[in-house]
């Protein structure tokens, strides 16, 4: 535990956890809703300690900001508290402990954080952090005529937009058929409308 | 429409400054963290902090719903739109270097800057519309 | 010895922010937990950010653009904390909340729950 960055990690995992099973636990909804936002926090400080800044940046921005929000005005038209039910799932709580346990089994394969001799290391990522702009590589006369005729400084974006652009596309379709859904979804019924135009 | 004028005036006050902000995190997001989600997150936050003091009424003179319906499918268009540019003119779908064929690599950003607008259009579309049905604007 | 002034300005920071958890926790009353919540954090974030583009100063060259953007941090963190503070109580006045009036049986928690 000498090192900073990973004492700082398993403080931040710790209390994410409890914040989560806090969460889970309570009946009162707003306590909740509140706990999930303290979730999402917790967890865009630790993407922030891994380093991976886009990431943290966009876990705030929409678990800490705009999930939080949809949550609260969700919690404006239902009741404050959970029903009353078991205190404990057992079905779900066996579900759960089989799929972790065997998430854990998987992952003990995979090579440590940040090792030089991983195979993403040594053959993927080079061509990441020494890529030109996106896919091509700059001509003689780009390379002298400032920003991106040489190299687009921010990796995370050439790989987001330029090698991986297929998955930002479906990533934005279905955020897109998530908005198509919610219009139809909450429409108002066949005889409220006629109402409303009555009136 | 909050009453209280410490609210009123301090939510007002910051409402164009969040909009910059924004913007310049959309277009930074080639140099820094940044980029569409994260900027359509900051917009859509911008106006629902505006309707919550303003009113709905107010929020819907300063951006109607047909207009925002209108981004939303805008901003798939866009990111398919610039896909389809590299099929016509002969390489392969999501080309962005046949936009520019004498500078590739200034098309390369290009292509990257417009498939980013798309997506913070549509981010920033679908958010504000949740919001808006979930506190109660149907139809 | 600008070196210690900055460590210095972090450290008090951070114990302001402390503080102000601290008293959320054994204050007895809504309104009272508000108080720490609100001012303390506000001078913990400005005594921090003053701190810390006083460390970015000393420690890099060309430290302008970072000082700045620390700077404007503080700005909006300084015009937004007072707000919502302010907006929290204006809501739970508005619901009725009473303030603690220091009764000895009356331990001043929220009405409702």
């Amino acid at each position: 535990m000498s090192d900073p960055v990973l004492l700082i990690n398993v403080l931040l995992l710790v209390l994410a956890i409890v914040a989560a099973i806090a969460a889970m636990w309570t009946r009162n909804l707003l306590g909740a809703v509140m706990l999930m936002g303290i979730y999402s926090l917790l967890l865009a400080v630790e993407w922030a300690n891994l380093f991976a800044m886009d990431v943290s940046y966009t876990e705030a921005a929409v678990g800490a900001g705009a999930a939080t929000i949809l949550l609260l005005t969700a919690l404006t038209r239902t009741g404050s508290r959970e029903k009353e039910g078991p205190k404990l799932h057992w079905s779900a709580l066996i579900t759960a402990t089989v799929t972790g346990v065997v998430l854990l089994y998987g992952t003990s394969d995979l090579p440590r954080f940040g090792d030089p001799q991983a195979p993403a290391t040594i053959h993927v990522s080079p061509q990441y952090v020494t890529q030109n702009v996106g896919k091509v590589d700059a001509t003689e006369t780009d390379r002298l005529e400032g920003d991106f005729g040489d190299h687009v400084p921010n990796a995370v974006t050439a790989v987001l937009a330029s090698y991986r652009g297929y998955d930002t596309l479906f990533e934005t379709a279905v955020i897109f058929t998530a908005g198509i859904c919610v219009i139809l979804l909450l429409r108002p019924a066949a005889g409220q409308a006629r109402r409303r135009e009555d009136a | 429409m909050s009453e209280s004028v410490v609210l009123r005036t301090i939510g007002g006050m910051l409402f164009p400054y969040i909009l910059v902000y924004a913007f310049y995190v959309q277009m930074h997001g080639e140099i820094g963290p940044g980029g569409g989600f994260q900027a359509g997150v900051l917009v859509a936050s911008a106006f629902i902090l505006h309707a919550f003091l303003f009113g709905k009424a107010a929020t819907d003179r300063l951006l109607p719903r047909w207009l925002v319906d209108l981004t939303m499918c805008l901003g798939v268009l866009l990111y398919i739109g610039v896909g389809i540019v590299g099929l016509v003119q002969g390489s392969y779908f999501l080309d962005y270097s046949v936009l520019d064929p004498a500078h590739p690599a200034h098309a390369e950003a290009l292509g990257i800057t417009l498939v980013e607008a798309g997506v913070g259009l549509t981010v920033a579309s679908v958010i504000l519309t949740m919001v808006r049905k979930v506190n109660g604007e149907l139809e | 010895m600008l070196n210690y002034l900055a460590d210095g300005l972090l450290l008090l920071g951070g114990f302001f922010a402390f503080s102000g958890s601290l008293g959320i926790l054994r204050f007895p009353d809504f309104f009272s937990r508000l108080h720490p919540a609100g001012t303390s954090d506000t001078l913990g974030q400005l005594l921090i950010l003053g701190g810390l583009s006083l460390r970015v100063l000393l420690d890099s060259p060309d430290a302008g653009l970072s000082v700045g953007k620390l700077i404007a941090i503080s700005l909006l963190l300084f015009i937004t904390t007072p707000a919502s503070t302010h907006a929290i109580s204006r809501v739970a006045h508005l619901a009725g909340l009473k303030p603690w009036t220091g009764e000895a049986n009356n331990d001043g928690e929220a009405t409702d729950e």
